[in-house]
C-alpha cells in the first residue's frame, strides 16, 4: 500500500486515517493495560476506575474506525492490496477492542484486591503484563514498518505467557489449599492472569491479522512451535 | 543548438550570396545581349544609310555584291511595298512589305528598326530600314537584315568569362560567411558553455570576452549577474550552515511535520532522546513513530484551535523520560501547506529534582517537628505542676535538653549540606597522613563502643601514601562513618577499620562492621538526605538522615567517592577512596 501511488489523494489520506485510527486505539489498549498493571502494583484505585472509565473511548473508537472502514470499502471498492488492508484492520480493531475489555475486566478485578490484604508481592503478574504490553506494541510496530518478521516473533511470545499462567496457576493452587481464607484473594488474581493470557491471544491475532496484511498468507491455526525432528 | 545557430547563420549568408550572384549574372546577361544587338545595329544604320545615298539602279545593279560586303541581306523596296530586288532570294515573288513594322517606321521617322523571329531563316532577325528620297517624294525603301545568330558565339565568350567572375565573388563570399559565422557564435558559445556550467552548480570564474559590441555587454552582464547571484548563494549557504548547526546542536529533540502531518525531519537531539535513527522516522505519521495517545490528543487539539499548545508527555518502552511537548505552526511560505513543529523539552531531571525538592521539605518539617513537639509537650507539664516533683522535673528537663541537642544538630547538618552543595564550604588541603586522622576518630568513639562491648579493631600498614585532604572534613567523614558503624552493630560485635592503597591514584579506607546489614535494593538511595533505611531505629539512636549525604557530599569535593557493599545480616562494608596526595601538585 505504501509503494502504490493512488490517483486520489483524499483516497490515499482515508487509508492512512484508517492505519493512524488503528495505531491510535492500539496506543490507547497499551495504555490502559499498564495502568491496570500499575493499579495493582501499587494499589492504586483511582487509577483502576480511569481504565474502566476509560474503556468507553476504546469502544467508541473500534466503532468509529469499523465505520470508516466500510464506508471506505462501500464508496471506494479497494482492490488487491488495499483491500486486503481494509479488511485486516477491521479485524485487528476487533481484537484491540476485546484487549480494551480485558483490561477494564483487570481494572475491576484490581479495585476489589484492593479492600482485601496482599497475600504476596505480585512478581510474575507484572511481568506478564509488561510481556503482552510489548506484544501489543511489536504486532503494530511490525505493520508500521512492514515488518514480517517482526509479527513472526509476536505469535512465539505467546507460549512465554502461557507458561507463566500455568505457573501462576499452579502457585496459586498451593495457596488455597494450605489457606482457605486466601481463596479468594487467589481466584481473583487468577482472572486477571487470565485475562493477561487472553490478551496475549488478542495479540497474536492482531500479529497474525498483521502477517496476512503484508504478505496475504494466512498464518492462522497452525502451530507455532515446530517439534524438533 | 549552437550548432544550428553556426547553420542559420551560415545558410544565411550563402543564400545571400546565391541570390547577389544570380541576379548579377541576369542583369550583366542582359546588358551584354542588348549592347551587342545595338552595336550591330548601329553598324548596319551606317552601312543602310550610305547605300541608300546610292542611286536606285546601282543599288539594283550591285544588290548581292552590297549584301555580301556588309554581311547582310539587302532588300530594295518600291514605294508601293513591292519588292524590286532582294540578296537572297531572287526573282521570287514576295509579300507586299509595306506593313512590316521597319518599313512603316522608316516612312514616318526616316528610320526603322525592327527584331522578330524569321520563320524561312529559323532565327532572330534585326532589320534596319531607310527611304529612298527624290528631292520630298519617297520613291522606295532599302533595307538590310542580319541574323542574330552571329553574335551569339562572341556573346558565350563574354558570358563565361562573367560567370567565371561571379563563381569567383560567390566562393569569396562563402568563405566570408563562414569566418564571420565563426567568429559571430564563437563568443555566445562561450557564453552557453558558461552557463551550462553554472546550472550544474560548478559556477566558478568569469567569461573573457574581448569585445565592446552588444556580444561584450552582454558577456560583461552575465559576469556581473553571477557574481551577485554567488554571492547570494553564500550568504544563503552560510546562513543554511548556521541553522543546521543550531537546529543539530540544541538539546531539544525537534519534529518537523509537513502538510500531510508526515513527520519531514527531525534533529539530532530528537534521535539521541529516541535511540533510533531518522530514517526510521522520517515520512511516518506522527502516531506510526511515537503510538503516544497524549502526544496525538495535543496535536489534535493544535489542529482544532491553531494555537501553540503545551502538553508533558512520557517517552520511551518503560514511560521513564518526561517530556514537554510544544507544538506550534511554522511561519513562513505557507503555498506549500502548513508545516507544523513539535520541540521536545526533557524535563525528566527537572521533574526529579521537583519530587526530591517536596520530599525534602516534607523530611525536614517531620524531622523538626518530632523533637519540637516533644519538648512542647515535656514543657506543658511541666508548667502543670510537674515542675514541683523534683525527681520528674529533672528527668523531663534532660529529655527536652536532648530534644533541643537534637533540633541544633539537625540545623548544623543541615547548615554543612546546604553550605557543601553551595560551594561555601572552602576546604585546607593539605597532605595528611590517614593513621592519624583514624587514631583521632577511634578515641572519639571509644567509650561508646566499649558500653556497647564492641571491639574497635585497625589495621593501618607502615608505609602508606599521604593524602591531599581537608583535617577537619576528613575526621568529620570518617567520625560520621565510624560512629554509624558504632550505632548499627548490636552488642559484642566488630567495628574493622583499615586502610590500603586502592585503585590507580587512589587510598582507600575500609569500615567494615558486623552490623544488621542493608538490603541491596537501599543502598543506591542511602546518599539521599533524609533517607533512612530503618526510620525508627535511627531516629532512636539520635541520627538526623543526613549523615551520610554529607560523606558523600564532602567525598565529591575532595575529589573521592564512598561506596557501600553489605550483606543482610552479617554486615557493611563502607569504602572511603581518597585520591593520593603528589609532590607535583
Amino acid at each position: 500500500m505504501e509503494e502504490k501511488r493512488h490517483t486520489s489523494a483524499e483516497y490515499e489520506r482515508e487509508l492512512q486515517e484508517i492505519k493512524d485510527g488503528l495505531l491510535y486505539l492500539g496506543a490507547l489498549t497499551e495504555k490502559a493495560l499498564e495502568n491496570g498493571s500499575t493499579a495493582l502494583m501499587e494499589r492504586d484505585s483511582e487509577l483502576a476506575r480511569k481504565v474502566v472509565c476509560d474503556d468507553d473511548q476504546i469502544d467508541q473508537i473500534d466503532f468509529e474506525l469499523e465505520e470508516r472502514c466500510i464506508r471506505l470499502l462501500a464508496l471506494r471498492q479497494p482492490a488487491a492490496r488495499d483491500l486486503r488492508f481494509i479488511t485486516t484492520a477491521i479485524k485487528i480493531t476487533g481484537h484491540l477492542e476485546r484487549i480494551g475489555d480485558m483490561a477494564a475486566n483487570i481494572a475491576e478485578k484490581v479495585l476489589i484486591l484492593n479492600e482485601i490484604p496482599q497475600i504476596k508481592p505480585y512478581i510474575d503478574l507484572p511481568r506478564m503484563a509488561e510481556i503482552v504490553r510489548g506484544m501489543i506494541r511489536r504486532s503494530l510496530d511490525a505493520m508500521v514498518r512492514s515488518d514480517v518478521e517482526l509479527a513472526h516473533r509476536v505469535r512465539e511470545e505467546d507460549t512465554v505467557i502461557d507458561k507463566l499462567n500455568d505457573q501462576i496457576f499452579r502457585e496459586l493452587l498451593t495457596f488455597m489449599m494450605e489457606d482457605p481464607h486466601k481463596i479468594q484473594v487467589s481466584l481473583y488474581i487468577m482472572q486477571i492472569s487470565k485475562s493477561l493470557e487472553r490478551i496475549a491471544d488478542h495479540a497474536e491475532g492482531v500479529a497474525e491479522m498483521v502477517i496476512y496484511m503484508l504478505t496475504g498468507k494466512s498464518v492462522r491455526h497452525q502451530p507455532t512451535c515446530k517439534t524438533n525432528g | 543548438m549552437k550548432i544550428r545557430l553556426f547553420h542559420k547563420f551560415f545558410i544565411a549568408f550563402l543564400a545571400i550570396g546565391i541570390l547577389v550572384a544570380a541576379i548579377a549574372g541576369l542583369l550583366i546577361e542582359r546588358q551584354l545581349r542588348s549592347g551587342l544587338t545595338r552595336w550591330i545595329e548601329d553598324e548596319m544604320t551606317a552601312e543602310a544609310r550610305i547605300i541608300a545615298l546610292m542611286p536606285l539602279e546601282e543599288i539594283v545593279k550591285h544588290t548581292t555584291d552590297l549584301a555580301e560586303r556588309s554581311h547582310s541581306r539587302l532588300t530594295l523596296i518600291d514605294a508601293a511595298g513591292r519588292v524590286t530586288s532582294d540578296s537572297d532570294l531572287r526573282d521570287a515573288e514576295m509579300d507586299n512589305h509595306l506593313n512590316r513594322p521597319e518599313i512603316q517606321e522608316a516612312r514616318l521617322k526616316g528610320k526603322g528598326t525592327n527584331v522578330r523571329y524569321s520563320r524561312t531563316l529559323k532565327t532572330d532577325m534585326l532589320y534596319v530600314a531607310f527611304p529612298l528620297e527624290d528631292g520630298a517624294k519617297t520613291k522606295g525603301y532599302v533595307r538590310l537584315a542580319r541574323s542574330l545568330r552571329e553574335i551569339g558565339p562572341s556573346f558565350d565568350h563574354l558570358n563565361r568569362s562573367a560567370f567565371h567572375a561571379l563563381l569567383l565573388i560567390l566562393f569569396c563570399a562563402l568563405a566570408a560567411a563562414l569566418i564571420f559565422s565563426l567568429r559571430a557564435i564563437s563568443p555566445i558559445r562561450k557564453m552557453t558553455k558558461f552557463t551550462e556550467r553554472v546550472r550544474q552548480g560548478e559556477a566558478s570564474g568569469m567569461i573573457l570576452i574581448e569585445s565592446g559590441d552588444e556580444i561584450g555587454l552582454l558577456a560583461e552582464n552575465l559576469n556581473e549577474i553571477m557574481s551577485v547571484l554567488q554571492d547570494k548563494i553564500r550568504m544563503a549557504d552560510e546562513e543554511k550552515e548556521k541553522l543546521q548547526a543550531v537546529f543539530a546542536g540544541m538539546a531539544e529533540g525537534i519534529v518537523v511535520l509537513d502538510a500531510h502531518h508526515r513527520i519531514e525531519t527531525i534533529n539530532r537531539g530528537m534521535e539521541r532522546m529516541l535511540s533510533r535513527r531518522r530514517e526510521d522516522i522520517v515520512g511516518r505519521t506522527l502516531l506510526e513513530a511515537f503510538r503516544n495517545v497524549p502526544l496525538h490528543d495535543a496535536l489534535e487539539r493544535f489542529r482544532q484551535i491553531g494555537e501553540t499548545v503545551s502538553q508533558e508527555i512520557s517517552l520511551g518502552d518503560d514511560r521513564s523520560a518526561v517530556m514537554d511537548v510544544t507544538v506550534s505552526a511554522i511561519q513562513g511560505d505557507t503555498r506549500r501547506g502548513k508545516k507544523t513543529i513539535l520541540v521536545f523539552h526533557d524535563v525528566t531531571r527537572l521533574k526529579k529534582l521537583e519530587r526530591v525538592r517536596t520530599d525534602f521539605v516534607a523530611n525536614v518539617t517531620h524531622e523538626i517537628r518530632t523533637p519540637l513537639t516533644a519538648i512542647i509537650g515535656f514543657v506543658e507539664t511541666l508548667l502543670q505542676g510537674a515542675l514541683d516533683d523534683k525527681k520528674t522535673s529533672r528527668k523531663f528537663l534532660e529529655t527536652i535538653r536532648e530534644n533541643s541537642q537534637r533540633l541544633n544538630r539537625l540545623v548544623d547538618d543541615l547548615l554543612t549540606l546546604s553550605g557543601i552543595e553551595l560551594g561555601e564550604v572552602t576546604l585546607h588541603p593539605e597532605d595528611l597522613s590517614v593513621a592519624e586522622s583514624i587514631e583521632q576518630v577511634l578515641t572519639v568513639v571509644a567509650a561508646r563502643a566499649a558500653e556497647k562491648s564492641l571491639k574497635l579493631v585497625r589495621e593501618i600498614p607502615e608505609g602508606l601514601p599521604r593524602i591531599r585532604a581537608d583535617r577537619d572534613r576528613l575526621t568529620q567523614v570518617l567520625l560520621n562513618i565510624v560512629d554509624n558503624a558504632v550505632k548499627f552493630t548490636p552488642k559484642g560485635g566488630t567495628v574493622a577499620v583499615t586502610a590500603s592503597p586502592g585503585e590507580e591514584g587512589f587510598l582507600t579506607i575500609r569500615v567494615a562492621d558486623t552490623g544488621v546489614g542493608i538490603p541491596k535494593g537501599e543502598i543506591p538511595r542511602l546518599g539521599e538526605r533524609f533517607y533512612r533505611v530503618d526510620r525508627t531505629r535511627s531516629r532512636e539512636l539520635g541520627g538526623t538522615g543526613l549523615g551520610l549525604s554529607i560523606v558523600k557530599h564532602l567525598m565529591k569535593v575532595h575529589g573521592g567517592r564512598m561506596s557501600i557493599d553489605s550483606t543482610m545480616g552479617h554486615g557493611t562494608t563502607v569504602s572511603l577512596h581518597f585520591p593520593i596526595f603528589e609532590e607535583s601538585k
